[in-house]
Parts: C-alpha cells; structure tokens; sequence
C-alpha cells in the first residue's frame, strides 16, 4: 500500500506525541562534534534532525551488540528469550531503511533468529528525507530512495512535512491522529516532487554500479587490494558500523558454580585474524590484505549463498570510521573500473607523489594539483587527495 | 565438584609488578571462596602453604630480579595451572620497555647507586621462563574475565580469551573514535580489547596497556600516527610502553630505517 498526508512541521511535536503512543522513540542524538547515535528521545528537542549517518546502524536494535542466547545449570538448558517491548525507530534514511531490509532477509531466512524476529515485529520504521554529503553513494548502489520495508517516511518540503504511508500501521498512525494531518494539494506534491529531483542531483559521489559485480571477479588481483590493505590496521570499525554486517561471534561463559552458565553472542569482525582461523591453525584470510578483499568483495559483489546480493547501502559509515581511510568504496570502485580516481594508498606507494607534493611527503594541504602526471593511478588523477580523503586530516 | 571432595585450591603470587592484579583478586575473593580454597596468597594473609601443590596459581608480575626467577619456578612445579595475570607477567610492562632503553644493570645503578646489595637482571614475561598455561593481560585485569578463566580451570578447560582489539569494545559502546574525530595516538586498533575500551570512552586515546592485539598491524598504526603528525619516537615511545615483545619492535624498525633505537 501506499498512500500519503501532510502534516506541518510545526506540530511536529503532536506527532512525537503520536509516535510515543505507539512505543519507546529512539532518534539520532548527537554524541560529539562530529557523531550522532539512535538513542531513546523523551522530547523533540533532543533529535539531531541534521544526522546523516549514526555510528552505529539501526541493525543494533534487533541484532544486539552483545546478548545471552541460552544459559543452563544443573536442572538443563533454556533458551534465553528477548526482552522486546514496542518501540518507534525515527530518522531512518533510505540507506538505512535498504539496509535493514538485507538484514531482514538474513535473519528471517528459514529457520529465522528469534532474538531478531521478535524486536523487528516490536518496532515501527519512520523514515527521514536527508540531502547527501561527499560520503553519501546511496544513489549509486539503488538505494537513495525508501522503497520498502518502512512504516512511514517523512519528506522535508519546507513548511510541512509529506508523509509517505507504507503499511497498514502506518496508516493506523496517521488514522489515530487525524486532526493533525490533511492531504496534500497541487503545490505540497509539486514541492515533494522538486525536493527529490533536488536530492537526486546534489551526489557527488556517484559510480555506475551495473557491472559491479563482474569488475569485482575480475580485478580479484588488482594491486589497489594489496597497497590498501598493507595499510588496513585490522582493528575492524569497518563492519560494526555497515549497516549489514551480520556477523557474530558465540561464546560458552562458565559460572563459578558448578553446572551453570551462558552462551553469549557478540558481534564479531572479518577483518580479525582469528574470524577465518580453523582447528590446526590453519587460516583461510591470514592477512589483512585477503581480509580486506574478502569484505569489499561481500559488500560489492555478495557470496555465493542464497542471499547472493551486493550488501552495500552507500551509507558512508566505513568510508568515515576507517582510521586508515582505506574504506573509500566509491575511490576504490572507480579505480577498479579504470576511472580516474584518487586512493588514499597513492601517497605513499607513487613514486611521482613526492615529487610533486615535496617534501613533506604526504600530501599536505598545500598540494595543488598532480593533474595527470600520477604515474601511479590508471586514467589520470586530479589531484593527491589532500583536500578529500575520507575526513581523516592530514599530517 | 562433589559435595564432601576437598575445594580446587588457587594460589596468588607478585613478582616484580605494582600488585594491581592482588588487588582485584583480592576484591574477587568472596566470589571465589565458596568454590576455592586459597592455599597460598602472601599479599593477603599470614598463614601461606607456599611448599604444597596447588591446582592453579596466578602470577602477577614479571621476572625482574633473580629472586623471582627463583620463585617463579617452584610455583611452577607445584601447580597444575599456572596462569599469568597482567600486563607485567604477560608482556613484561613498562619494566621491559625501561630495559630497552638502557642495560637492566645501568637503570639499577642510576637508582640505587652501585652500593646496593640487590641484583637485577633485565625485566621479562613469564612465558620466557617457564609454561604458562594461560595468559590474561590486564593493567589491571578485568575481573569478569578472572571469574570466567577461574570457572573454566575447574571444570579443566582452557578458557576462551580473545585478543580483539580495543576497537571493537570502544565501536560496540558507539563512542565516538578519538583517533579520527581528535586525532588523538590512539592505540586502540592494535592494543588487545578487555577493559572495556575504558580510556576512549572518557576521551583518552588507548595507550595499549593491554599489550598487542592478535597479530598488530604494527607498520600501518605508525604510518597512521605519522600521518598525523606524530613524531616517529613518540610513535615508538607509545607503542612499546607497555612491554610488546621485541619482534613487533623489529617490524617498525624495518619500516623507518633511518630512526636509531638509542634516540627512542
């Protein structure tokens, strides 16, 4: 279904109101200069509606960072079961929106996780309209716009907001509130329109995603993979933080007392040396370089499962937590797709940086523009990366 | 554990350490004792069964002295466990780092004038000494984790540590990362996680008390850091503080060879 309202920015506190009636709130709040975290919001005031991107996705609220699966003693074995009570996530961006449907697809997948199943069936989605920053590639991967797997989602346009209505509580919502909705006229829709054309045409970063997965087949032994990863710290911030890194670690804890204890989930890493390490110590990606590989290739490509999807939402979220600056996917996809493109990695493996960054041997910010004389990059570079690089300064 | 059998006993011995780890075992104890007997534990009371076999003791500290070599050794031979318990006995701490910097016997003298009638011998782990079945870094350990390996010995299993790094506590607790946002020298990705990314959390940069993560990607932390604008002795400085061993030490020499280790 879809159906739609408006309703004026003004009141937005009656429709804060309106979605504490149907759970817990939880909203990005800013958590420092720079970040922002979904946590419970008890007023509007307290709702960072400028987040683009959270630290952590919403996938925290159903798959849990950490979480007792079973526990046993003398008398036998339970399963634990989820504490689940109704909850409104607000201020899901269609990244985020895309990326909780893989992780739907995963987790409902027969036999489904009941930890999972049950928060997701506890929680209403509202969706937020954003405009992209320079890490923002939604648009490439298909999922700038809310297709599904949301209640309501929400469009600045100005004075009001116009509320896309997707399931039939998103309409009981709106139902129960009538006073404070109203359709929408000729100009509010022509101003929902422009505001999405708006959006469309404000990415500036953008790859054409087409032929994504047969370019990853084929540049399996690119040497992008191996100066990036000679510089990949394999501390991990790269899968806690996507939106679809689903994968865990399960760990026995013994009581003192005898007999008891629990079996504890906890989110774990690809980029770990021990993640792919098997008895004998035998380890199918011991270096970072084959870590690395192996999750770009998951995010752009997908495994060869059932699920067999590129996981990439173009969210940003890696491209902005990787110390390394290493998680530059739409750097990386270009570069791979011979395009002109800039990698972090060309500092320091080029041989004509230094020369034309001087001494400073890093490209400080006085780097003007190495235009095509990169030896190091295919197609040309326009410049050493020293004003875009992921966020992270330089030296 | 049958009811009438004796109680596995523990013992808890201090090396050369600054007796952290005693003391959170010391505060552990009403956990412990309904399931433990303490046969040995110099640091908290009197009367100690130091000469009988016990099923696991815990060491704390690293070999600095001959005495402790000593020591160490006959606690060796009477338990069947034998676990390491901190930064010091696990990595040797910043009393191996010291010893890098000059000779064990030089840093003694300066400190203690050449009168003294103490000996030294350069700071070590356990591990280069004698078999140490488990090793739980910590400055100090956590104390979840010494109940969790404590419960596992007595029902003969070798516990579960891993060597994560900070990161993944401090990404799990969503803070923000200190490395990026302030760039700060953070340590966090190479520095093994169990405190709970405790420093980053107050918006300290983690300077790797915990010792090495499971194989640190030591050459890019100091290519990241001199990015940033570190110098490479304070790099060096922060990464071998907390006593990581000498191979790691190698592998960021090789990266800049022109950096001398006597200016460090």
């Amino acid at each position: 279904m879809e159906r739609s309202a408006i309703f004026p920015k003004s009141r937005f506190q009656e429709f804060f109101d309106l979605m504490q009636e149907f759970g817990d709130v939880f909203a990005p709040r800013r958590v420092s200069e720079k970040s922002f975290s979904f946590k419970q919001v008890k007023n509007p005031s307290e709702i960072a509606f400028e987040a683009l991107r959270t630290i952590l996705p919403p996938k925290k609220f159903f798959f849990q960072q950490r979480e007792t699966i079973i526990s046993y003693d003398e008398n036998g074995v339970r399963e634990t079961k989820p504490k689940v009570s109704p909850q409104v996530l607000f201020g899901l961006h269609p990244c985020d929106l895309a990326g909780l449907g893989i992780m739907d697809k995963v987790y409902s997948a027969s036999p489904p996780d009941p930890h999972y199943m049950a928060r997701r069936q506890a929680t209403l989605l509202v969706g937020l309209s954003c405009m992209p920053d320079k890490h923002c590639f939604c648009k490439a991967m298909g999922t700038d716009s809310p297709t599904s797997d949301y209640d309501l989602f929400l469009t600045d346009i100005g004075e009001d907001y116009f509320v896309q209505i997707h399931t039939p509580i998103g309409l009981q919502m709106v139902g129960s509130k009538k006073e404070l909705f109203s359709g929408s006229d000729e100009t509010k829709s022509q101003a929902f329109k422009d505001f999405w054309t708006t959006r469309d045409q404000a990415f500036t970063s953008h790859f054409q995603s087409e032929n994504l997965p047969a370019i990853m087949d084929m540049e399996w032994d690119n040497k992008v993979w191996d100066e990036l990863g000679n510089r990949c710290l394999s501390c991990g911030n790269c899968t806690p933080v996507c939106p679809t890194c689903y994968c865990f670690d399960m760990v026995d804890v013994a009581s003192l007392h005898a007999q008891a204890g629990e079996r504890v989930r906890e989110w774990d890493s690809c980029q770990f040396v021990g993640f792919a390490k098997v008895a004998g110590d035998t380890n199918f990606r011991p270096g970072p370089v084959d870590r690395l590989k192996f999750w770009y290739r998951h995010k752009l490509h997908g495994f060869e499962d059932p699920h067999g999807l590129p996981t990439c939402v173009g969210c940003g979220r890696c491209t902005e937590s990787c110390p390394a600056g290493i998680d530059d996917i739409v750097s990386v996809v270009l570069r791979l797709q011979g395009k002109p493109s800039v990698l972090i990695s060309d500092r320091t493996t080029g041989a004509t940086n230094s020369d034309c960054c001087g001494s400073d041997g890093g490209c400080g910010s006085g780097c003007g523009g190495c235009g095509s004389t990169h030896g190091s990059t295919s197609g040309g570079s326009p410049g050493c990366g020293g004003t875009d690089t992921g966020g992270h300064p330089h030296a | 554990m049958t009811a009438g059998s004796p109680l596995p006993s523990i013992a808890v011995h201090g090396l050369t350490g600054c007796a952290g780890e005693l003391l959170v075992i010391l505060e552990n104890l009403e956990n412990l004792i309904p399931y433990v007997r303490v046969s040995s534990f110099p640091f908290a009371q009197s009367k100690n069964e130091d000469d009988r076999p016990v099923d696991i003791a815990f060491v704390e500290g690293s070999v600095s002295q001959p005495h402790d070599l000593e020591r160490l050794k006959k606690i060796r031979a009477q338990a069947r466990w034998l676990v390491g318990v901190g930064n010091c006995a696990v990595w040797g701490c910043v009393q191996r780092d010291g010893c890098r910097k000059e000779s064990a016997v030089a840093m003694f003298e300066k400190t203690y004038g050449d009168k003294s009638q103490d000996d030294v011998m350069p700071s070590t782990p356990l591990s280069d000494h004698v078999r140490v079945d488990v090793k739980l870094s910590g400055c100090p350990i956590n104390s979840t984790q010494l109940l969790a390996v404590t419960a596992s010995l007595l029902r003969d299993h070798l516990p579960y540590i891993t060597s994560k790094p900070v990161c993944l506590e401090c990404k799990l607790r969503e803070n923000a990362c200190v490395l990026i946002e302030n760039n700060l020298p953070c340590l966090g990705p190479i520095t093994a996680g169990g405190c709970g990314a405790l420093c980053p959390t107050f918006g300290a940069a983690c300077y790797g008390c915990w010792g090495p993560s499971e194989q640190p990607q030591m050459e890019a932390m100091s290519t990241i850091l001199q990015e940033k604008g570190y110098e490479m002795n304070e790099v060096m400085s922060r990464l071998f503080a907390f006593g990581a061993p000498d191979e790691l030490f190698e592998r960021v020499k090789r990266t800049i060879p022109q950096v001398s280790v006597d200016t460090i």
